[in-house]
């Protein structure tokens, strides 16, 4: 519960059926996307009581397609939750204070993904071509490499045509897209599992085209770190979580295993899991949680650069902070 | 009865599987020989059919697909099991009971004000009816996101969209009814002196029950589809709408299918449900059957 | 200062029931005087929401991520026409109403050729309530599967969406003129296409209408909700989901400002035919419809 407007109308009896407890050891999570093996350093730390250890209760909640983290974080659903770098500094410059408190991920999994008889072969061969792109802040990284390249994004001849894909390569073996975007540990796969073979697709990951931007990092409430109680919950929760991730890299297959114990849905199957996990931990691997200062200079100057339709209009400050990582790793 | 009812049916369904079987050959052909061309293969008209019929990931499953996938997530699978359909199914039809009750109860409680009160009537109803111009659809996860702000996380939020969706054709239908006795069995109940709670009691709530019944077909219905609705952002937990949403994101046609299935099928059990209960009660009331 | 507000808010709409109250009873000797109470009631209704929901925002300074303003919202409906046009189009011109015409019409026609034979209406009635009750949102994904991304498919989720609730209720409007009725044109040697064009349509009209006017919304909600899952960037519900995940919320609050717009002036409009057609309805004669 955070502001006044909470506090207000709880006051008033309207929080109803299992409102918030208030215990300070309480942390909800809130993911970015559906409980999978991209997030298996938390529910591995879950598991295996690594927060339990720390004194913490941690719900994780998944997230989903119409899901903006951010929102249930000023909404006070959550206080602490994944997101990708240039949506939660766009959301910041929105007014919305979000810090990156820890940085499980080194490297983006982001890249387009192609059929080669779609005669792209480079970045060359874009214009004229339709893309699959996602949205709802996960745009950003897809637009500032546009914007380098200096093609337009509204069609014609000399720009690309976007398609707002939907959560599924459809559009690529329907051909309704020359490309589309995936992930190196999720969408690519399916694109495999669909019956095309590797050597029949083109890739051009963010990182070799050095537009990467940071993903999947930890973000809180600025006013939220004022408190120290709050600091420290997140101290342990860093740490306890960093532990997870390092004992999904080291076990992958049990991780995957753990993850699909707490799938909801029942949809998710246990060969697409662990090859997820086999791939998120070289994403993972580089990080021991803590944000590497030079990175998160290259992801602004990524969203920055984005010529006359930038992701952020200037330079954000205190969008990060390294307190809580250097605490959580000095012992 | 065999020949006016299950006859006709009977032949539609199958006509509708024919067409069917047809255009499963039809939209799932181009991958196959796109597969076959890849692959740098002849195939062979008859291969191409039965390649359709059984591919994983088909732009649209074969009914034998879809039927074996609903037996097994039925049938063969455990109720409490996480994969089970009866489960998902079970998740969505509470928060459509939910939804569905207060919905139905602000409806009629709305139309016996407006129907009594004429500030209420020239004030609301163009807005009652805007109000379903909003495409809540659209802002359902904000919705929801916003009811946790102030505390109000579980059940209820889901089953609220639900409440939004359905109050709608009851009140509607309810200030038709209430309206629905003539002026002779109104001057009737004036010359007994009655006061306006005895006429709502005696006379405009039991003339009103066909209209009620009608509107609660559509309201129910209409439940269901509010609570799918809210389960596609709620992080797609459980319920037949994660069921969609996963099947959608895995690109599982065969599951997208069998989850609507059941919503029809769930939905169709709710409607004659309410058609019973209409039978016995206006019976009761003396209605000709 | 903040709480002042919420007092003037409350205070705006003590003072508009109140003055609604007074409003209703009136009778203007003017017409003109008549017809402007007719219309400031609701819009005095719809402004004190609006101004306690302006005062709820600032008094308890929720965060505009959560619910902005209504002053914001408005300022960004202003600043951003010429984008929210381009959506209107998309969306509204092009799926909404080709697929409305194109689900209305073929539900119409196909009640009127299988009004001849009780077999086919015996065997398709029930598949009709069926469909109905399928969630919409279901269908979609499937559309943009087999009619790509632009507006051709979410004009196929209006057609599925409109298709059934006319066939129903068309064929619910042909039975609704009595048999005496029939039997008089029976003894005036009528043909089956005279009888149907001269009593059975007129008859069926108010049916017709409540079809179509049921559509009118179900088809806009549809389109948005269809633009869910796949679409170019442009479009109602393209808008409505981008601008959430992009934290503008204000954008999106104009976005379902003018779809609410539309919607209620779509089903005036078919509201506004049906008081021609059926001038002589004693539902329309009332002064009611």
């Amino acid at each position: 519960m955070k502001s006044t407007f909470l506090a207000a109308l709880a006051a008033g009896g309207l929080a109803l059926g299992a409102g918030q407890a208030f215990s300070a050891d309480e942390i909800t999570l809130q993911l970015k996307w559906v409980t999978q093996a991209q997030f298996a350093g938390y529910y591995v730390a879950l598991e295996k009581g690594f927060y339990e250890e720390e004194g913490l209760d941690v719900t994780i909640k998944p997230g989903g397609p119409d899901i903006a983290p951010a929102q249930v974080l000023a909404g006070g659903g959550a206080d602490v939750i994944v997101d990708w770098m240039p949506s939660a500094l766009a959301t910041r410059e929105k007014g919305v204070p979000l810090v990156n408190i820890a940085q499980p991920y080194k490297s983006s999994g982001m890249m387009l993904t192609c059929l080669k008889e779609n005669n792209v072969m480079s970045p060359e061969d874009f214009p004229g071509k339709t893309l699959g792109v996602w949205f709802y802040g996960n745009e950003y990284p897809f637009l500032s490499w546009m914007a380098h390249l200096g093609i337009p994004t509204d069609g014609g001849e000399d720009g690309v045509t976007v398609l707002k894909q939907g959560f599924n390569v459809d559009p690529l073996l329907q051909k309704q897209a020359a490309c589309i975007s995936t992930m190196t540990y999720n969408e690519y796969w399916q694109v495999i599992d669909a019956g095309i073979s590797e050597d029949q697709l083109n890739t051009f990951k963010y990182e070799d085209e050095g537009v990467a931007t940071l993903e999947d990092g930890l973000y809180v409430l600025e006013d939220d770190l004022k408190d120290p109680k709050f600091k420290d919950d997140m101290v342990k929760f860093v740490r306890a979580s960093m532990k997870g991730w390092k004992w999904a890299e080291e076990n992958p297959d049990e991780a995957a295993e753990i993850v699909l114990d707490y799938d909801d849905t029942g949809a998710q199957t246990e060969k697409h899991q662990k090859r997820m996990m086999s791939e998120v931990a070289k994403l993972t691997a580089g990080s021991n949680g803590a944000l590497d200062p030079a990175d998160y200079q290259r992801t602004v100057e990524v969203l920055l650069g984005g010529g006359s339709d930038p992701v952020i209009t200037k330079e954000p400050e205190g969008a990060y902070t390294l307190e809580i990582t250097d605490a959580a790793l000095s012992n | 009865m065999l020949r006016e009812r299950v006859l006709p049916v009977a032949t539609v369904v199958f006509a509708i599987l024919a067409i069917w079987c047809v255009f499963v050959v039809v939209m799932n052909r181009q991958f196959v020989e796109d597969q076959a061309r890849r692959a740098g293969q002849e195939i062979t008209f008859g291969e191409i059919v039965s390649q359709a019929y059984t591919l994983e990931r088909p732009v649209l499953p074969s009914p034998h697909q879809v039927a074996a996938e609903l037996w097994s997530t039925t049938v063969k699978k455990k109720i409490t099991s996480k994969r089970s359909l009866v489960y998902h199914a079970w998740i969505t039809l509470s928060s459509t009971l939910l939804g569905f009750a207060i919905g139905s109860g602000f409806g009629i409680i709305l139309a016996i004000a407006i129907v009594h009160n004429r500030t209420m009537e020239r004030s609301m109803m163009p807005w009652i009816i805007a109000s379903q111009t909003i495409p809540i659809i659209a802002i359902a996860p904000m919705l929801i996101v916003v009811l946790n702000a102030i505390g109000i996380t579980g059940l209820l939020p889901k089953a609220l969209i639900s409440t939004y969706l359905s109050f709608f054709p009851v009140a509607v239908g309810m200030v038709s009814g209430l309206r629905s006795p003539d002026q002779l069995q109104l001057d009737l109940m004036r010359t007994y002196n009655a006061n306006d709670r005895q006429i709502l009691w005696k006379l405009r709530l039991p003339s009103a029950m066909p209209y009620l019944f009608t509107s609660l077909k559509i309201a129910i219905a209409i439940s269901l589809v509010g609570a799918i609705i809210a389960e596609l952002p709620t992080g797609a937990v459980a319920g037949l709408g994660a069921r969609l949403l996963s099947g959608s994101y895995y690109g599982q046609t065969v599951q997208i299918w069998s989850a609507l299935f059941m919503a029809a099928i769930l939905a169709s059990v709710l409607v004659a449900i309410v058609g019973l209960a209409q039978t016995a009660v206006l019976k009761r009331m003396g209605a000709r059957p | 200062m903040n709480d002042g507000f919420v007092w003037f808010a409350i205070a705006f709409w003590l003072g508009g029931w109140a003055f609604n109250e007074w409003l209703v009873r009136q009778k203007f000797s003017n017409p003109a005087l008549n017809r402007l109470a007719w219309f400031a009631v609701p819009v005095i209704f719809g402004a004190a929401i609006i101004i306690i929901w302006e005062g709820v925002v600032i008094a308890f300074n929720i965060p505009p991520i959560l619910l902005p303003a209504p002053s914001d919202v408005w300022v960004r409906l202003i600043n951003s026409l010429p984008i929210l046009w381009a959506d209107f189009r998309q969306t509204f011109l092009k799926a909404v109403l080709i697929g409305y015409a194109i689900g209305c019409g073929s539900g119409f026609l196909v009640a009127i050729l299988i009004d001849r034979s009780p077999f086919l209406k015996n065997g398709l009635l029930p598949f009709g309530n069926f469909v109905s009750a399928l969630p919409i949102v279901g269908i979609a994904p499937i559309m943009v599967m087999w009619f790509g991304f632009d507006w051709p498919s979410k004009a196929a989720v209006v057609v599925v969406a409109t298709f059934f609730p006319m066939l129903v209720n068309t064929i619910q409007g042909l039975s609704a003129s009595s048999s005496m009725e029939r039997d008089l044109m029976r003894t005036y040697a009528a043909t089956w296409s005279q009888t149907l064009i001269k009593l059975r349509l007129p008859a069926a009209w108010p049916f017709i209408f409540n079809a179509l006017k049921i559509n009118s919304t179900l088809a806009l909600i549809g389109a948005i909700v269809a633009e869910f899952f796949g679409t170019p960037t442009v479009g109602m519900g393209f808008r409505i989901s981008t601008e959430v995940g992009r934290a503008n919320i204000d954008m999106v609050w104009a976005e379902i400002a003018v779809a609410a717009l539309a919607g209620s002036a779509f089903y005036g409009v078919v509201a506004l035919i049906q008081r021609v057609v059926t001038f002589w309805h004693p539902s329309v004669r009332s002064g009611r419809s």
